[in-house]
């Protein structure tokens, strides 16, 4: 039911979309340079403008990640929510009210749980034929060094929440300036990087939580 | 004149027989109304599709290597049959809450109102004056926080978070399959319903072929392909191709008979005449088909070719008879009466014994056989035998044909025996070395060798919903109540079997299931919430939220507060839940069915099938079926089998007062029966439901001719080569005939049917062989002094 009423209340407005040629070499260049990046850190600032809101929710927040798949986003601070990731599986823990759930990432689709909204893949794509299998290129404009790419999933379950995935790297390093995710319903949550950290050393035991007093929720039927 | 005006009224008396009979032939495609009812899976699978396979809903499967193509062409046929009230009711593209959001409002109201009372008062006191602000504030706090797009989706348009007291387990949380788009966009489905209900098999086909034809009027993007699938869409293949099946085989069976009649006797008119005859018993008997059995299912249909390959047996007889005959015509009829009324008695007997079994397939069978033979052999008897002796006095004289020739030379007596001794130990030395043949309950057989409607399901199965190995969930009760009891034990006993290993996943209709003693209870405290409407909007408002955040509070308490007088238990009525319930939720004056879907641990099947089977529950698939078929009809084989034998053997025992010729007999029919079993081994055949009954049909017709040469032995003072001079012909013509009949519904539509067809045409090859070869000169082995019988 929740699922249902979830599309139902992003049913309001239709996608939008782009046909002018696109100069695609910058984005060519960026998924090639995926793979030199073997860990990221940074900080971020998320943005919520959800259409039911009258003004935008904004919180801060961290991110680790290592090749190939271990990753930890943390959302506020001190984090109320903490997303790990190690292989397939994800760990969703809230600090706050001692709460975990477990999920495989195969049952996390592109509209629930963790993948759609904190986790971005990395690398997005293992080259730039997979990139485009994946994703629809709706714009790509460069300034300067900074590089706006908008996206639109393939996924057909994907497309049916979202209007366009908004991206910006910068050209020099290939690191993510920011990530933005529109629903069709006008909602968009904005994440902006900054102190961003390429292939330095992280502590493996960043991707570790200890749950001694946690309530773990495994996954449901 | 006054004979002849008995002859109009017998005519004109017939006629209205015909068309009464004719007028009242349906088909019934549905290929469980062969099956026995007491098998759980036959009544579960039975349920299911009268209640939720949606008879007159069509599946247009759209496909196109772009998903901008595939989803413009559903729009445009969705739009296009949205402007043919005529044909379609319901065209749909999209599920229905995408074009109508607000509308599933009364579904989540309707789920609440399910909810315990417990939780209903929590959702009451989070809404009152004192909690408003603290439950907007933890909302505002979650939609911060949370890194679920649904739930800050849901959040933001359910600032009271409803939902949160909502179960998050069941049918439909978590659910990403799509029944309207693959993933990818390049698979799209449009429903389209029916305008109305369809009346026969033929308003179904006609239905569909507008509907085929409408399609192509739409301008579609290049490269779309269409595919209907679907009950309308299988009733009218299956109804069809058994029309079909059913003509043809009818036909070619009357063209292979004539052809074989005139390479015997070169003569036109008796041909015509015999060819009239097989058409008139072919017409009685399916018009008294049409007046006292029920539908014809799909084994009923092979029925026709079956039925005249046997009547014109008698018509043979009577024909052969009537050439040396230099009697009067009540002396032609005595003489043929004998043996007609031996064989079609033993036949018919045998077929109407049929009635046995637990088999309502092989009882209509039966019957439509036992009919077909009776009449036949009174048709032949009075109607045929005096129009061969009218014929036969302005004929020209007899000439003996090739075969009544070879019958009368020693050397090809000698050869034929040699011929058949040696296929037997041919036969018999693969069965040995290859073993019996495999048994074959897979649901293959069921199903037609063609169908568009299978092609589209299995590109709707590989591309969208694979529902192949998913056992559904049905349960039944005399009313909501009954049915909930049920369905909440059946899924306390999914969950267990989760716990134990034998379930990957299941949903049930139990999160959408009303639940009369809470609505009951909770009824009176949210109905009176919508009184409190210009508060909460305000509240919402102050928190931070703009007017149409509100809008889904606002749609439920309103429609908590519309169904304050109604009696529970309350049911949702709008298109959007119809929509999504017509799959798990059916209602009728004396029953009500609910469902779900169980996604087994390969191995556990008939683990988790038990476990959940009771009273008012099944879990059922077509798998399922063939695992019950494969246990429980080979034993009820054996039994109808082995009751038609005892049966027989009385009979004959009757007939003959020989011990000797019926332990001939019964070592014949042992002796086809294994020879049928070698060839079928040989030539990597399986047994099935289907051709399983075809050892019933051997048995009613294929040991006629060792009857038939037993009682010419007996004629012929046990002179063999005189009995096989006698009946030679006449064996050849049948046996020629009825492997027409059988071998013409070997191309059938229907897998099974076509199985039947093949094999009882092998079968009587190899009973004639045998009849006419080998038990003659056993018989001469044990009275080697040409004992009379």
């Amino acid at each position: 039911m929740r699922p249902l009423l979830f599309l139902a209340c992003l049913c309001l407005t239709l996608p939008t979309g782009a046909a002018e040629p696109l100069d695609l070499a910058p984005v060519k260049k960026w998924i090639a340079r995926q793979d030199e990046f073997r860990t990221v850190q940074a900080d971020f600032t998320q943005t919520r403008a959800l259409r039911a809101l009258r003004s935008p929710v904004v919180v801060p927040g961290r991110i680790w990640f290592s090749t190939p798949n271990s990753l930890r986003w943390e959302l506020g601070d001190p984090a109320k929510t903490i997303v790990l990731r190690k292989g397939d599986t994800y760990l969703l823990v809230q600090p706050a009210k001692k709460k975990a759930q477990r999920l495989s990432a195969g049952n996390i689709g592109p509209e629930g749980g963790a993948k759609g909204f904190a986790m971005m893949e990395f690398p997005l794509a293992s080259d730039f034929a997979e990139f485009q299998k994946k994703f629809e290129i709706l714009s790509v404009k460069t300034e300067d060094t900074h590089c706006h790419l908008e996206l639109l999933p393939r996924d057909a379950q994907a497309r049916k929440f979202l209007s366009a995935l908004k991206i910006t790297f910068d050209t020099k390093s290939g690191h993510l300036i920011s990530f933005e995710m529109v629903t069709r319903d006008g909602s968009s949550m904005r994440n902006d990087f900054t102190n961003v950290r390429l292939n330095s050393k992280i502590d493996r035991r960043t991707f570790d939580y200890d749950l001694t007093g946690i309530d773990v929720a495994e996954e449901k039927n | 004149m006054r004979s002849k005006l008995r002859w109009i009224l017998l005519a004109v008396l017939a006629a209205a027989f015909v068309v009464a009979g004719l007028s009242r032939i349906s088909f019934n495609v549905e290929i469980l109304k062969m099956l026995p009812t007491h098998l759980p899976q036959v009544e579960g699978l039975s349920l299911f599709l009268k209640h939720f396979a949606q008879p007159n809903e069509l599946i247009v499967t759209v496909e196109s290597a772009s998903p901008e193509a595939a989803d413009a062409a559903a729009e445009a046929l969705a739009a296009h049959f949205g402007t043919r009230p005529d044909l379609v009711k319901r065209a749909v593209a999209r599920a229905p809450w995408e074009k109508n959001p607000a509308d599933i409002a009364e579904l989540f109201a309707f789920m609440l109102l399910n909810q315990p009372p417990e939780k209903v008062r929590e959702i009451v006191a989070g809404l009152g004056p004192d909690k408003a602000a603290a439950t907007l504030q933890a909302s505002i706090e979650k939609l911060t926080e949370s890194i679920s797009p649904q739930e800050v989706a849901l959040l933001s348009y359910d600032p009271f978070n409803l939902a949160g007291a909502m179960a998050t387990s069941g049918l439909m949380s978590g659910t990403q399959q799509s029944e309207f788009s693959s993933a990818d966009g390049t698979f799209r489905v449009v429903y389209l319903e029916s305008a109305k209900p369809f009346a026969n098999y033929k308003e179904n086909i006609a239905w569909l072929q507008s509907i085929r034809g409408a399609a192509a009027d739409v301008k579609l993007p290049a490269g779309v392909t269409l595919g209907f699938t679907g009950e309308p869409a299988f009733v009218a293949d299956i109804s069809g191709s058994m029309e079909w099946d059913m003509q043809s085989s009818g036909f070619v069976t009357l063209v292979i008979i004539a052809l074989v009649f005139w390479l015997c006797y070169r003569r036109a008119r008796p041909l015509m005449q015999l060819q009239g005859m097989l058409l008139l018993i072919f017409t009685l008997t399916l018009a008294t088909a049409g007046l006292f059995l029920s539908e014809l299912t799909v084994i009923g249909v092979g029925c026709a070719a079956i039925m005249i390959g046997l009547s014109v047996d008698y018509g043979y007889f009577v024909y052969q008879r009537s050439l040396g005959h230099t009697g009067s015509v009540r002396e032609l009829q005595k003489e043929c009466f004998q043996n007609i009324a031996w064989t079609a008695t033993s036949t018919a007997a045998v077929f109407f014994a049929l009635n046995l079994s637990s088999l309502p397939g092989l009882s209509q069978l039966g019957n439509l056989v036992g009919i077909g033979v009776v009449i036949g052999a009174i048709v032949m008897l009075t109607v045929f035998a005096p129009l061969t002796m009218r014929f036969r006095r302005t004929a020209e004289p007899h000439h003996e044909s090739v075969i009544e020739r070879l019958f009368a030379s020693p050397r090809f007596l000698n050869a034929g025996a040699w011929f058949t001794l040696a296929l037997v130990v041919v036969l018999v030395g693969a069965l040995f070395i290859l073993g019996v043949p495999q048994v074959d309950f897979s649901a293959r057989t069921l199903r037609p060798r063609k169908s568009d409607a299978y092609t589209a399901l299995e590109r709707l199965q590989a591309r969208l919903i694979d529902d192949r190995n998913v056992l559904s969930l049905i349960v039944s009760g005399k009313n909501e109540a009954e049915t909930l009891t049920r369905l909440q034990a059946a899924e306390g006993e999914l969950a267990a079997a989760k716990k134990r290993g034998e379930v990957k996943s299941f949903r049930t209709a139990l999160p959408v299931w009303p639940v009369g003693e809470n609505q009951r209870t909770n009824l009176p405290l949210l109905s009176p919430l919508a009184t409190d409407l210009p508060r909460l909007k305000q509240a919402v408002l102050d928190a931070g939220f703009k007017d149409e955040a509100f809008a889904l509070t606002d749609a439920i308490l309103r429609q908590w507060s519309a169904w304050s007088t109604a009696a529970p238990p309350i049911w949702p009525t709008n298109e959007t839940s119809r929509w999504i319930l017509r799959r798990v939720a059916s209602r009728n004056p004396d029953q009500v069915l609910a469902m779900g879907m169980v996604q087994p641990i390969a191995g556990h099947e008939d683990a988790v099938t038990a476990a959940v089977q009771r009273p008012g529950a099944w879990l059922v698939s077509w798998g399922q079926l063939g695992r019950e078929l494969k246990r429980v009809i080979p034993q009820e084989f054996v039994r109808v089998i082995a009751t038609l034998g005892a049966i027989y053997l009385v009979i004959v025992g009757i007939g003959f007062r020989n011990v000797r010729a019926v332990a001939l007999f019964v070592v014949t029919t042992s002796l086809v029966l294994v020879c049928l079993a070698g060839a079928m081994s040989l030539l990597g055949m399986t047994w099935n439901f289907f051709n399983l009954a075809a050892l019933l049909l051997l048995l009613g017709t294929g040991t006629d001719y060792s009857i038939l040469l037993l009682l010419a032995l007996q004629r012929n003072g046990g002179d063999a080569p005189a009995a096989q001079r006698e009946l030679g012909l006449v064996i050849c013509l049948c046996v020629l005939s009825a492997s027409a009949g059988f071998g013409t519904i070997s191309w059938a539509n229907n897998v099974g049917l076509a199985n039947l067809g093949q094999t009882c045409a092998l079968g009587l090859l190899i009973d004639a062989l045998i009849s006419l070869f080998l038990l003659p000169r056993a018989w001469t082995l044990l009275h080697p002094k040409r004992m009379p019988l």
